[in-house]
């Protein structure tokens, strides 16, 4: 088995570094028709036009395009992503203190709408032929409607300010201090043995994480229903009834195991969206991740962080899809042939 | 009472999201004479009322104030202005725009085809909130930059979706009789292919309506979209959210706004991925 994965992922892990260094072509070609000088963006407002044009070519401004993309590349591949205009400090470090938050976000919200999507298919299949399924099925269009930046708003009326019951900015408490560590909150809290600091993150997190998972949730519902249902049409179901299999095993040991792998397929694709949806998320509940960052830096025309982070979310969501396509490799020996 | 109505049209879902989308595109179009007010008209002594039926409401203003004495009702109304052209101009240049791409990728396949699904490989890997602001950084503000942006971020929802079904339907015998009988390229595409792929294609665009309206108003959320003269929901999300504890019930309206107008598209495209579909059963398309 090994022998025939192993190509296979290698093979796919290629594209994926062929897939990054398009993207951060692209990144660099659509943020350099930009109508703003960065050279004269990171002088103080006296400077001269002689000290600016010596900026210019301080930062490579005056050479050609391709040349300047590819002194960017070599910089960036040697770690260093240039200093931030407005927060004046290394990019690198910058998003190395936001990406754990944002991770940590995606994952829980991801396991939450993976939980709430299968639960919630396994009830649309059901349900299926019955007075019940028209009302079921609308629902899941009402699901599907509401994005997670509704779904946060909505939380944050119902839950933050009607009832009061859980806190919706940040990542702790204003009076306790996060702990050194991975960034990881709840991993570092656990780490360091404060239980009180770990709670206060995991509540912090519920409404955002909530409003990320049931937005993903719908379309989990929908494939895992519709491949149930393709399922129940082949002959080895019909077999293992004739066999005199309990329903419960059926879908369990039968049925359940082959639908479940274009579900895991989709969900690859559903994390990629998830991870960008947090952007927003993040800026509703002033959570500071990534995605504050990104719209900080949007609203500052600070390139050298739009770049880094632009070109973090596409690492990330390229490594999740490698992973879940190695995955589905491993789980689905009809694609290893050939 | 259905059988008056053409074949297509026969389904609640369908009937319901026409009449959500109708509702909102009247007040798109005629948004000044239905408002009651001026949208950008400011009362700074009445800033921040709540709706009628609260206490402290003012008939005058039905639905109440933003922060800067603004009447929500009006601005929800002129709002549905932006909303409604973002949908249908970015839906239908991600649609022409992707679609073309996958008719020519499923039909001649090869080179090209994997040249183009690789392009979408790339695209799919750009979260697409993050790609439309990275975009609308370099494009800048304006409701055409916003409209360019959705198409430019969004044509692989087309792509992706068609080409597989193009891929299908070229294989058909029909396809290979056109063919045969000396039908060009493009004669073959246009007359064989497209009307055989065309209710999956109105299925997607009505579903990307409500994609582009929720795009949108997370640009002007973070006020990355037209300029802050002219009324969206997306900002009047972005204003009210910051009165929450003054004025919870102001945040709603322009929520429900988004929300309906996406629920319409939404209801509009799965009623009509039925009743289009002629593989779908008579019973199953109620």
């Amino acid at each position: 088995m090994l022998a025939t994965i192993v190509p296979l992922i290698g093979r796919r892990l290629a594209i994926s570094i062929f897939i990054l260094l398009i993207v951060s072509m692209l990144l660099f070609l659509v943020l350099h028709v930009l109508p703003v000088d960065p050279a004269a963006m990171s002088m103080p407002p006296t400077a001269t036009l002689a000290e600016i044009e010596a900026k210019r070519v301080e930062m490579g401004l005056d050479k050609p395009l391709p040349q300047q993309y590819l002194i960017w590349l070599s910089q960036v591949v040697h770690g260093d992503f240039g200093t931030s205009i407005h927060f004046r400090r290394g990019v690198l470090g910058l998003v190395r203190d936001t990406l754990p938050a944002t991770i940590e976000l995606a994952v829980l919200a991801m396991i939450i709408a993976s939980v709430l999507g299968i639960i919630g298919g396994l009830v649309l299949f059901h349900v299926r032929g019955t007075h019940k399924e028209p009302v079921m099925d609308f629902g899941s269009i009402l699901l599907l409607s509401i994005p997670e930046f509704l779904w946060s708003l909505f939380f944050i009326l119902i839950f933050g300010v009607a009832l009061q019951a859980l806190p919706f900015t940040g990542r702790l408490d204003p009076d306790m201090r996060m702990p050194t560590g991975t960034g990881f909150l709840l991993f570092d809290a656990l780490a360091s043995g404060r239980l009180d600091i770990f709670w206060s993150a995991l509540e912090h997190m519920i409404l955002p994480c909530f409003a990320l998972g049931i937005a993903f949730s719908p379309t989990i519902m929908r494939v895992l229903r519709s491949s149930l249902i393709d399922v129940y049409q082949e002959d080895y179901i019909h077999l293992a009834r004739l066999r005199g299999l309990s329903e419960r095993r059926i879908l369990v040991r039968h049925a359940l195991k082959n639908a479940i792998l274009p579900t895991l397929s989709l969900m690859g694709v559903q994390f990629g969206f998830l991870f960008g949806g947090t952007l927003l998320v993040e800026v509703i509940f002033s959570y500071p991740g990534l995605g504050n960052l990104m719209v900080d830096a949007v609203r500052n025309a600070d390139l050298p962080i739009i770049q880094a982070v632009g070109l973090a979310y596409c690492l990330v969501v390229l490594i999740i899809n490698t992973v879940v396509d190695s995955l589905y490799l491993v789980l689905n020996p009809k694609l290893r042939l050939r | 009472m259905m059988q008056f109505l053409p074949p297509w049209m026969r389904s609640g879902r369908v009937i319901t999201g026409l009449v959500i989308v109708a509702i909102i595109a009247i007040c798109a179009l005629f948004a000044p004479q239905i408002a009651p007010q001026d949208p950008n008209e400011q009362d700074l002594v009445a800033t921040l009322l709540p709706p009628v039926w609260v206490s402290g409401g003012d008939a005058a203003h039905i639905l109440g104030t933003d922060s800067l004495g603004r009447d929500i009702l009006s601005r929800l109304i002129y709002g549905a202005r932006v909303a409604m052209l973002v949908a249908f101009f970015a839906s239908l240049g991600a649609m022409l725009l992707g679609s073309v791409l996958a008719y020519i990728a499923g039909y001649f396949g090869g080179r090209i085809d994997s040249i183009i699904s690789r392009a979408v490989d790339v695209w799919m890997s750009f979260p697409p909130v993050v790609l439309s602001l990275i975009l609308m950084v370099g494009l800048g503000v304006g409701l055409r930059n916003v409209i360019l942006a959705i198409i430019v971020v969004d044509w692989t929802r087309f792509c992706r979706v068609l080409r597989s079904e193009v891929m299908v339907v070229a294989r058909r015998d029909y396809v290979a009789a056109a063919r045969l009988v000396g039908f060009s390229h493009w004669r073959t595409i246009t007359r064989e292919i497209v009307p055989a792929t065309l209710p999956l294609l109105i299925t997607l665009v009505s579903l990307e309506m409500g994609i582009a309206v929720i795009v949108e108003a997370i640009l002007s959320f973070v006020g990355m979209s037209v300029s802050a003269q002219t009324p969206a929901w997306g900002q009047m999300i972005a204003d009210t959210r910051q009165f929450i504890y003054d004025n919870p019930w102001n945040l709603l309206f322009p929520i429900l706004a988004v929300f309906f107008a996406v629920f319409g598209f939404n209801m509009l495209g799965d009623g009509l991925r039925r009743t289009l579909d002629v593989r779908v059963t008579a019973t199953q398309r109620v």
